[in-house]
């Protein structure tokens, strides 16, 4: 008995609370079942702005939603907005005969049941077969990724009552602007003033999280494109598995790795710094297989990395940032506060940080004079008054033992002054800074030359 | 330890199931990611007729970075140095994770085949390949008796 009670509450929320907006500006708060068609809507929407059913559009996804259409079929959400506009095709209500039949064909089936799979490649051929479009976004307010609902308004007015010509074919289609031409409902006068008739009116596409209910119409997320339903089982390029959804390299070959192991290439490069910034889409990383024109554009798939691990790569991709633009980190233990500069003062205080003062160049504490490297075999003093046990003072130091370490076993890159370590193999150094990669002479800590090679190539 | 990827587990499998003529990889017995490898010298090479070993290793974060592979049977090759180290492209920088350890141990037995003196490990080895290769395949063929022959 308890368990008959169970499934009576479940049924209770099986409707839909929809917004309609008018195009006289007003909203309606309505509770949908999702199984009444468009035609049901209409006859409620109608009366209450003093229209016929007959003479109204409901305009959802940038369709004209044809009467026959069932709510559930629509990726309708909770609190989603439907737009319902006055019609200007002539209506006659007197004739019912020809008015039926002259309805039949207008609108169209939602845009999620008609739009395919998109594709990077625009020369695809439009193949009925082809499979229904999923998309995957970054919710920032589910803090994770998610699926995704396409959603269409005007690229002039930004209003969703607006209709698309066609329905995009590729991903360029969705992600560019102008490249799908419409019909905006809502001041269509005025998009069409704006413009002076030089162009067509153009949608702008845009996506919402399908998991969180809609909190209006500004609440949009980040399309993650590269992240795909895998629809033709491809397997996975690091683990083999053929998993769902997986993550599509913008390379050529359009190489494939599962998300699990995006995660560990992603991973893998930010704990050996290798992510590289670029100077349009930002700290990113190619396809894993070395291909040529990889590159990540849209920096939010790095969201798929665990949250302690994204904040890192923030942090890396702040430090390379200030390093590129000729800035500084404060040395200071704990801080390593970003400094730009201005000129070329060789003070620097840490200002908004720690406070440390330090000089440019040395990156020791800021002094009057040439920079003097302390000798790392001098470190002791001998005028010590107190009797201490070198062991426990050698393990009581703040921090002094990796800079001691540091300072013995490498070397700075004559490029970039990175602090690199040889552990075997030839004096041929190939700096592993990402975006360095300078290739040195450890003897000689210039360019590796030809020289080098010919007299000290293996020390 | 954390549990072995399943990509290994599969590679591992496929190498036992069907393995690579003239290649032999055997996972150590308290430890699935380093391997025993024993490769047999290529046919109208210097090293015909040896059977060289080699340690292979499966760092934490393979297949993103490149597994670790030493020759522990001293060998006379350009491209190997004396502590069996390798010289080879896809072991480093060239490493992509759509590559295996079978494709590896592939491309060090073809490294086998044809030595490349021109980016050499053993500077000595790649100096007497290049100015006297006759002599330098008599050490090779000598070294491959002594050191790969013996059982």
């Amino acid at each position: 008995m308890q368990q008959l009670f169970f499934f009576g509450k479940h049924t209770i929320s099986n409707t839909l609370n929809i917004y309609i907006k008018t195009s006289n500006g007003s909203t309606l708060s309505m509770n949908l079942n999702p199984q009444w068609d468009i035609k049901n809507v209409k006859e409620i929407v109608g009366p209450k702005l003093g229209l016929q059913p007959e003479e109204l559009k409901i305009i959802f996804a940038g369709k004209e939603l044809s009467d026959t259409v069932i709510i559930a079929d629509c990726d309708l959400g909770q609190c989603s907005v439907l737009h319902a506009v006055k019609t200007k095709r002539p209506v006659k209500f007197d004739n019912s005969g020809v008015f039926s039949e002259e309805l039949e064909d207008v609108g169209s089936k939602p845009l999620c049941e008609t739009l395919k799979d998109l594709s990077n490649n625009e020369d695809l051929p439009d193949n009925n077969q082809q499979p229904k479009a999923h998309f995957y976004v970054y919710c920032a307010t589910c803090k994770a990724m998610k699926q995704g609902k396409l959603r269409v308004r005007c690229h002039f007015c930004k209003s969703g009552a607006f209709t698309v010509h066609s329905d995009p074919q590729s991903w360029t289609d969705v992600l560019e602007s102008k490249r799908i031409t419409g019909q905006c409902e809502n001041r269509p006068e005025e998009c069409e003033n704006i413009l002076n008739n030089t162009e067509p009116t153009f949608a702008d596409f845009y996506f919402k999280c399908a998991e969180h209910t809609s909190l209006g119409e500004d609440d949009e997320a980040v399309p993650l494109f590269l992240v795909r339903s895998n629809v033709r089982s491809i397997p996975c390029l690091a683990c083999g598995d053929v998993c769902n959804p997986i993550l599509v390299f913008p390379c050529l070959e359009g190489h494939v790795t599962c998300l699990e192991c995006f995660n560990v290439y992603c991973s893998s490069r930010l704990r050996d710094r290798q992510f590289y910034q670029h100077a349009e889409y930002g700290y990113t990383l190619p396809c894993p297989t070395g291909c040529e024109h990889s590159y990540i554009t849209e920096v939010h798939h790095f969201r798929l990395l665990s949250e302690p691990q994204y904040a890192q790569y923030q942090k890396f991709a702040t430090e390379e940032y200030v390093l590129n633009a000729g800035g500084v980190l404060c040395p200071q233990p704990n801080c390593g506060m970003g400094i730009i500069p201005e000129g070329d003062c060789r003070k620097i205080a840490c200002i908004g940080g720690c406070g440390f003062v330090f000089c440019r160049l040395c990156l020791q504490g800021y002094h009057i004079g040439p920079c003097d490297l302390p000798d790392p075999d001098n470190t002791d003093r001998k005028d010590c008054d107190y009797n201490v046990d070198p062991v426990r003072a050698s393990q009581a130091r703040w921090d002094e033992a990796s800079k001691v370490t540091i300072k013995v076993s490498t070397k700075p890159c004559p490029k970039c002054k990175t602090p690199t370590e040889r552990d075997g193999g030839c004096m041929h150094m190939v700096c592993t800074r990402s975006g360095c990669g300078f290739n040195w002479c450890w003897v000689c800590q210039t360019p590796w030359t030809r020289d080098c090679m010919g007299s000290h190539w293996f020390g | 330890m954390a549990a072995l990827p399943r990509r290994i587990i599969k590679e591992t499998q496929r190498l036992l199931q069907e393995p690579v003529p003239g290649i032999s990889a055997v996972p150590d017995e308290s430890n699935a990611r380093y391997f025993h490898v024993i490769v047999t010298g290529p046919e109208d090479s210097p090293f015909e007729g040896g059977l060289f070993k080699l340690e292979l290793f499966l760092p934490e974060d393979y297949p993103m970075s490149a597994p670790k592979v030493r020759f522990i049977t001293k060998i006379y090759h350009p491209n190997i140095d004396r502590l069996g180290r390798i010289c080879l492209d896809i072991l480093k920088d060239k490493w992509s994770p759509a590559l295996q350890i079978r494709t590896v141990l592939l491309s060090i037995q073809a490294l086998l085949s044809a030595p490349n003196p021109d980016d050499p490990l053993a500077n000595d080895v790649a100096e007497l390949w290049k100015v006297n290769e006759a002599e330098a395949i008599r050490n090779a063929k000598e070294w491959t008796r002594r050191y790969a022959m013996d059982n």
